[in-house]
């Protein structure tokens, strides 16, 4: 680590867009949305990212606009701190620190000062139960402030958030756990608590699974596990209480919210439909349908105007309030898992992987954000649990990125599968894919692998758990009006074995195909075995050709521990190390290849030449678990560095999922720092006025600082002139006659402007002073940004006092001499 | 020469955000101005400045990428975030009414306005590449520098006689191009001149620094390009003050429409430019500035769009980008409205490249993906579909030296062997009469003559008329007075119609075994008995596959019908769950709203339970009432529902889903609803036996 200590792992993004209810702000007009350790502000509009708060050093867990300031947010996290933002620049401006792992946030307008958190009940941190606290947070200017002083509000609530709400003007809270629902009343000081039947008579189940509160009147809305949404009313008068019940949702219930003036509710769980019901007229409802997937939250703006609901695809969708869709963020959408390796389209240069259910995704690592969904297996999704659906497990590009291969597989209740072998040609004149041929059944087990040979020749090789490997080529058209297709060329087996992996070298002249613990190694001209290789004990995991000048070795992993490395030429084991190699990849662009390595529940990588003993680079606890999924990817501009240990990323970079489905990769100090370089040189940008508003009324202390400066720097001469001095000090009654002394004051001013310049070279005079203000402003500017900096509130009675002062001088100054001037004339 | 414009408003401001092009700005003919983004080819965001129509934009102009800004920089334990990534951010807009508007794309809003600075249309506007000021020329032959800290002008000068056309600042931020009446280069520093320039005699629409090298030292280069002229020039800044005319010209097509240029930084570096001419071509040029030329250059390289219709017609070129790489060039072509973008690799080796594009459907395509994101590739007709069984899917080893080896003989007496044909066929229809030994035995002895024939001269019709022989001792005399030379593509032609149609299959089946059983010792004794046979043994092996299978099925289905076929009385609708596994009711949902407005007195017996529930709940401490509790909460939440009518419960039945178990369609186990789904079964059972 020290001697390598220029390579860094760094996120590349990827991360959970949809793990905590977005917030929209005062004005609507952006969200603010948890995502991983930084949170997130879009723009409602353009679905762009504005800023990315970064500062925690955990996962954000909540997010609560002040109640007392709209332009400011808290944030909690799992490493025990909230935080404060200005959102709108993008600043820090408080720390406070908690000392336990925080799970939710909640503010309320008539607590000023109090944050509501859900923290660990015990201090153990491992317990799962939770507590509700209020913690009033110190008025302190420092930066970083302790603020440990609970008050326990509720024991024993969820560490969901949406499990938490407040209720009408804040006068009490609701809170759901499992069967029970607690109300608890600040002013009383005093909660009621409501159970229902673990089971009612259908066998359905009862558990809450969120809870949220009418603005205006008290009544508290919970969503069930059922699919039923229970209306509350009545709570605070003893033991009358009722609710009523609707059902519409067939799945649980997985989010609810009351528009600002409380005259609808919105509701969404599992189907991907919101609904919109009129509060008490629930019968009426309108609906939203086909959203993608389960929706997770739901949160509403405050002029009601937008909703924005997001969903376990990754993505957040912003609704008009007359329920039509106007924007759609989508992160990397992460499956349950990726079932493709990681791809990279020769074409877009973007990543490939598994996407929406029976989708392709293709996301771009250079904008972190994803390109578009391609549709591989063009059937509805239904959205329900239990169903086998179809899916894509393989996908193949060949190296000019004009054929894509797809395997999609559906697994029946018993031994029946379905597979489905799909060969795309990317259409130029469409620019599209299209689907060329359709081969059903390829295998009559599982496809194991698929790979394209990377010379120009078009061959697909796939193998599967039924012992047998496949070759595919395009064939010509049999007739005048067909168009070429792909179809079997050779079918291989070995010894009924069932291959696990195969590799092309990199001219495409030899097929390695394992089979358990047996390579062999084909022709791919005459489909002749050339060669068996192989070094018990322990099956192939991985099998690797070496590129470039290192193209003679192949490289394979076993699950016994070795990583063994064979000369083709002499047919035999030229070294072989132990090692748990979880993963070995190469690089298209050199003869670097990439070992990734489970040692001690961490993963190590190894960077490293199949010729040469020693490695390139190794990076030991890359990340915490086993690293399955990686890809080289090619670099648009190749990096310069001369140091050897960063060559490997000079071509291409390395990026990998950790077992967590965070998007990692390597990058280099320099890298950031020519990055960073220039984003600080046109961080100007963000002085300009937010808004034609902005330009009227918020330049003014700007401009009015400028005057000063310049007023201070030209002006004040003529100020001391004797003749002015003796106008306005002597008492008036001992002053001579008006006519004498205008002539003696207009000629004080007179001279003082010749001094100057001629008064007709009036441009460069403006010029000459833009310059000098120019410079004052430079002054200005950086004046503001360490203030920005330092977050301290700058005090702006008295600099402003002084400056009205200083302008209306001027005014008035100005005033004069016109009125003076008119005299004279007269 | 210049004062009225009316080449430049003609052309429609279109412009490739800097650095990774990423999207393309575009004011169309209606006055709104759209962002697309070039990489997933759709619609970013589209804005309509208030007064688009009386004040149309004439000239758009990004603004320098910058990085969204970070807050305080803190180390993080491990994986450190970065942002990498360079957004550009900001337009900015000169219109015809002699405001500049930025833009933020963003934010998705006009981020200010600028205007007092010109009084008459802006016809160039170009940003300091580090501060942040701005510079708009205008027709009132004005140049104004904006403060965009303050949104003010920071200076303006008259800065020529007629209309400033075009605007260029230097990439070190020191120098300023103009082009009015002559070309005048400005010191920004003094708002000196600090060159002239003449030579173009109509309005100058182009202007664009060729070289990054500072003045002194002969270094510095710069390009324009007018209207109506089909030259691009190159001018050297020479410290002599030699620089009178231009140095190096590039022939065009047509007018220059929009030039995209990698500047040289050093003199061993070449200057590459991608010209779009209004006749829609792209021309590419590459070359090292080092002094004059004389001849002008032709460029090395000229790329055209066609559509694919049967006549093709050229498809107009938008704006061209060079990448970083030296082939990658970003296209937008077709509509101003709805341009198509695209990222291609030229072959620069060829002079003239023609690219066909299908517009129609690609737009159609990347219009759908707009909301939705998510794209669907074409699924046509076209495509072709391999099944287990059909030739393709799974491959002998070397077949296809086979299809070689055959021999293309025609025969001639095709007439003589229709009428024997004939005869044959009137034979047959007289021995149905009396069955004679005989006439069957001539019968085969014709049938083995033509069959040879047939197979010698590929005859299908022949050869249909031997293969409809049902008869099975017909088919085995045949088959054994066949010369063994004819055994081989015997067999070739029984393959390839048992990978026909199922039926026509089913008629070569007595055949292939007739043919095994009398030339077995023949077939053995082959050589390349393996590739002979491979194709017909995989073929058989996959169609027997599932031959088990559909037996279990087959029997399965024949016990359920029977056993619905003896039991008769039992109407299978008594007991069925006929419900749908989900079920959208919006009317259904009546019934619940009278759940708050329940009868009277069922309305009393809810109070009550409340009651009970009440005092249930004081005494909560006790566990053993809090059990009571349960049980009356239980009974509590019964009688509500009771109370509020049946009507609720089977809703919540409808709307719950049963538990699913009849659904898979092998299982068959469902009795109900069930005749024309077994029937169904049933059939397809057959053609797959069939087929078998």
């Amino acid at each position: 680590m020290v001697e390598h200590g220029e390579i860094r792992v760094v996120h590349r993004g990827g991360s959970k867009l949809n793990f905590r209810q977005p917030i929209f702000t005062h004005d609507s007009r952006f969200l603010l949305c948890a995502s991983g350790d930084g949170v997130k502000v879009f723009s409602a509009s353009t679905e762009e990212c504005v800023h990315h708060l970064l500062a925690h050093t955990g996962l954000v867990t909540g997010l609560s606009l002040r109640p007392s300031n709209q332009l400011q947010v808290f944030s909690c996290s799992l490493d025990g701190t909230v935080r404060l933002w200005d959102y709108t620049d993008g600043i820090l401006i408080k720390t406070f620190s908690i000392g336990c792992p925080i799970y939710a946030v909640y503010s309320s307008g008539s607590h000023d000062g109090v944050l509501f958190l859900t923290v660990p009940a015990k201090d153990d941190k491992k317990s799962d139960t939770f507590r509700l606290v209020a913690v009033q947070l110190p008025q302190s200017p420092e930066q970083f402030v302790e603020a440990r002083e609970f008050s326990a509000v509720l024991e024993d609530v969820s560490s969901n958030p949406a499990a938490v709400s407040f209720g009408r003007g804040g006068h009490f809270i609701a809170s759901v756990n499992n069967l029970q629902l607690e109300v608890f009343f600040f002013k009383k000081q005093k909660s009621y608590r409501f159970y229902l039947p673990e089971d009612n008579k259908h066998g359905q189940k009862n558990t809450f699974t969120c809870t949220t509160c009418h603005p205006k009147e008290d009544c508290i809305a919970t969503g069930h596990e059922d699919g039923k949404i229970r209306l509350w009313r009545n709570f605070n008068h003893k033991k009358e209480y009722t609710y009523s019940t609707h059902h519409w949702h067939h799945t649980a219930v997985g989010a609810l919210s009351f528009t600002p003036e409380g005259t609808n509710f919105l509701s969404g769980g599992g189907e991907s439909v919101l609904v919109q019901w009129r509060y008490n007229q629930e019968t009426q409802k309108d609906f939203l349908p086909r959203l993608g997937a389960a929706i997770s939250h739901i949160s509403v703006s405050p002029d009601g105007c937008l909703f924005c609901t997001s969903h376990s695809d990754n993505k957040i969708i912003v609704i008009h309030s007359y329920i039509k869709i106007s924007a759609v963020i989508q992160g990397l959408v992460q499956g349950d898992r990726i079932k493709t390796d990681l791809i990279v389209d020769p074409l877009s240069k973007a990543l490939v992987m598994n996407g929406k259910p029976g989708h392709l995704q293709f996301y771009s690592l250079q904008r972190d954000k994803l390109l578009y969904n391609l549709d591989i297996v063009q059937q509805e999704y239904i959205h329900e649990s239990g169903l086998n659906q179809f899916d894509v497990v393989k996908a193949d590009f060949d190296t000019g990125g004009k054929w894509l291969a797809t395997v999609e597989e559906r697994k029946q209740n018993s031994a029946e599968l379905e597979l489905n072998l799909k060969l795309w040609a990317f259409d130029e004149q469409t620019q599209s894919f299209v689907l060329n041929t359709t081969v059903s059944a390829p295998h009559e087990d599982r496809v194991t692998d698929l790979s394209f040979s990377p010379d120009q020749t078009t061959l697909l090789v796939s193998t599967g758990n039924d012992g047998l490997f496949k070759a595919w080529t395009l064939t010509a058209p049999t007739a005048e009006d067909e168009s070429a297709s792909w179809s079997c060329d050779f079918v291989g087996s070995y010894h009924g074995l069932a291959p696990q992996c195969c590799s092309f070298s990199a001219d495409g002249s030899l097929l390695a195909v394992a089979f358990r613990e047996v390579v062999t190694v084909w022709s791919t001209v005459t489909w002749d075995l050339l060669t068996t290789l192989s070094q018990p004990p322990g099956d192939i995991r991985n099998l690797c050709f070496g590129r470039q000048s290192c193209s003679k070795y192949l490289l394979g992993t076993t699950d016994k521990n070795q990583l063994c490395c064979w000369n083709l030429l002499t047919c035999s084991l030229e070294w072989s190390t132990s090692m748990d190699v979880s993963l070995l990849l190469s690089d298209p662009l050199s003869e670097n290849m990439a070992a990734f390595c489970s040692e001690a529940g961490c993963t190590d990588l190894f960077v490293f030449r199949p010729s040469e003993p020693r490695p390139l680079f190794s990076h030991k606890a890359v990340c915490p678990g086993r690293v399955l999924r990686a890809v080289f990817t090619p670099r648009e501009e190749p990096l310069e560095g001369s140091e050897e240990q960063l060559q490997w990323i000079n071509r291409s970079q390395l990026h990998f999922f950790s077992p967590n489905m965070e998007l990692l990769t390597f990058s280099t100090k320099a890298e950031e720092d020519r990055l960073t370089a220039s984003s600080k040189q046109l961080v100007i940008d963000d002085h300009v006025a937010m808004t034609p508003f902005y330009l009227l009324l918020g330049k003014r202390p700007q401009t009015d600082a400028r005057e000063v400066a310049a007023v201070t720097d030209r002006v004040q001469p003529p100020q001391g002139s004797s003749a002015i001095r003796e106008l306005l000090q002597t008492p008036a009654h001992v002053l001579p006659s008006t006519s004498q002394l205008c002539s003696m004051f207009v000629q004080s001013l007179l001279v003082s402007t010749a001094d100057k310049r001629e008064p007709t070279n009036v441009t460069e005079e403006e010029m000459e002073s833009e310059k000098e203000e120019e410079d004052s402003e430079e002054e200005e500017t950086s004046r503001v940004t360490a203030i920005k900096n330092q977050d301290q509130t700058r005090d702006p009675k008295d600099p402003g006092l002084t400056k009205a002062q200083t302008r209306e001088l001027r005014q008035l100054r100005k005033l004069d001499y016109s009125w003076v001037g008119a005299l004279v004339e007269f | 020469m210049a004062s009225d414009g009316g080449s430049s408003t003609l052309q429609l401001p279109c412009v490739f955000s800097p650095k990774s092009r990423q999207y393309l700005a575009l004011c169309a003919q209606d006055g709104r101005l759209r962002v697309w983004n070039t990489d997933n080819k759709t619609l970013q965001q589209e804005y309509v400045p208030s007064a688009h129509l009386s004040a149309t934009c004439t000239c758009i102009s990004w603004g320098p990428c910058r990085t969204a800004k970070e807050g305080p920089q803190r180390k993080k334990r491990k994986s450190e975030a970065v942002q990498v990534e360079e957004r550009a951010d900001l337009l900015a807009m000169g219109t015809a009414a002699g405001t500049v508007l930025i833009y933020s794309t963003v934010k998705g809003a006009l981020h200010c306005t600028l205007d007092g600075g010109h009084t008459a249309g802006v016809n160039c506007v170009q940003w300091h590449p580090e501060d942040s000021l701005l510079y708009s020329g205008s027709d009132d032959t004005k140049i104004t520098e904006w403060d965009l800290q303050t949104g003010q002008t920071r200076s303006a000068w008259k800065a020529d006689r007629a209309a400033i056309t075009s605007l260029c600042v230097s990439p070190n931020g020191k120098l300023l191009l103009s082009a009015g009446y002559v070309i005048k280069m400005w010191d920004l520093e003094t708002k000196e001149i600090y060159r002239k320039f003449t030579g173009h005699s109509t309005a100058v629409t182009t202007l664009c620094f060729a070289t990054t090298r500072p003045p002194d030292g002969n270094g510095l280069y710069f390009l324009s390009g007018a209207a109506h002229d089909r030259l691009l020039s190159v001018w050297q800044v020479r410290d002599d003050g030699k620089d009178k005319n231009s140095v190096v010209s590039f022939t065009l097509t047509d007018e220059p429409q929009h030039v995209s240029l990698i500047p040289s930084n050093s003199k061993e570096e070449a200057v590459r430019l991608a010209v779009v001419c209004k006749d829609g071509q792209l021309h590419l040029f590459e070359h090292f500035l080092n002094g004059p030329c004389k001849k002008p250059l032709s460029p090395s390289c000229t790329v055209q769009l066609s559509d694919t219709k049967d006549t093709p017609a050229p498809i107009p070129l938008l704006a061209a980008a060079l990448g970083p790489e030296s082939r990658g060039v970003t296209l937008a072509y077709g509509n101003h409205l709805q341009p198509v973008m695209e990222r291609v690799e030229l072959d620069t080796t060829e002079r003239q490249i023609c690219l066909p594009r299908d517009i129609h459907s690609s737009l159609s395509l990347s219009m759908e993906t707009n909301v939705s994101k998510v794209k669907t590739p074409v699924v046509n007709a076209k495509s072709k579909v391999l099944v287990p069984g059909l030739p393709g899917h799974h491959a002998p080893k070397a077949s296809s030296q086979v299809s070689e080896k055959r021999k293309k003989g025609t025969d001639i007496k095709e007439m003589s062997i229709a009428e024997r044909l004939g005869e044959i066929d009137l034979d047959k229809a007289s021995s149905e009469t009396g069955v004679s030994k005989m006439a069957a035995s001539l019968q085969t002895d014709n049938l083995a003559v033509l069959l040879v024939q047939g197979l010698e001269s590929h005859d299908a019709n022949i050869l249909n008329n031997v293969f409809q022989t049902r008869k099975d001792m017909a088919i085995k005399k045949t088959v054994a007075r066949i010369p063994l030379s004819t055994v081989l593509p015997l067999v070739q032609e029984i393959t390839i119609r048992l990978q026909g149609h199922p039926v026509s299959a089913r008629l070569m089946v007595p055949w292939l075994k007739a043919v095994l059983m009398h030339h077995t010792s023949y077939l053995a004794s082959l050589p390349d008995l393996v590739t002979q046979l491979g194709v017909l043994y995989h073929m058989i092996e996959n169609r027997v596959k599932l031959f088990h299978k559909l037996a279990r099925l087959h029997g399965k289905l024949y016990l359920l019908t029977t056993q619905m076929a003896a039991n008769p009385n039992s109407s299978p609708a008594t007991d069925v769950d006929h419900t749908a596994k989900l079920v959208y009711e919006e009317e259904s949902s009546d019934e619940e709203a009278t759940d708050d407005e329940a009868l009277p007195d069922a309305e009393s017996d809810h109070w009550d339970e409340d009651e009970e529930e009440m005092e249930d709940e004081e005494a909560e401490e006790n566990p053993d009432s809090r059990r009571a509790s349960k049980t009356n909460g239980d009974e509590m939440e019964r009688g509500n529902e009771i109370s509020k009518g049946f009507t609720e419960s089977s809703c919540t039945d409808s709307a719950q889903p049963p538990p699913r178990a009849e659904v898979a369609a092998g299982t068959g186990t469902r009795p109900g609803n069930g005749h024309s789904f077994t029937d169904f079964l049933l059939s397809q059972t057959r053609i797959m036996f069939r087929s078998v």
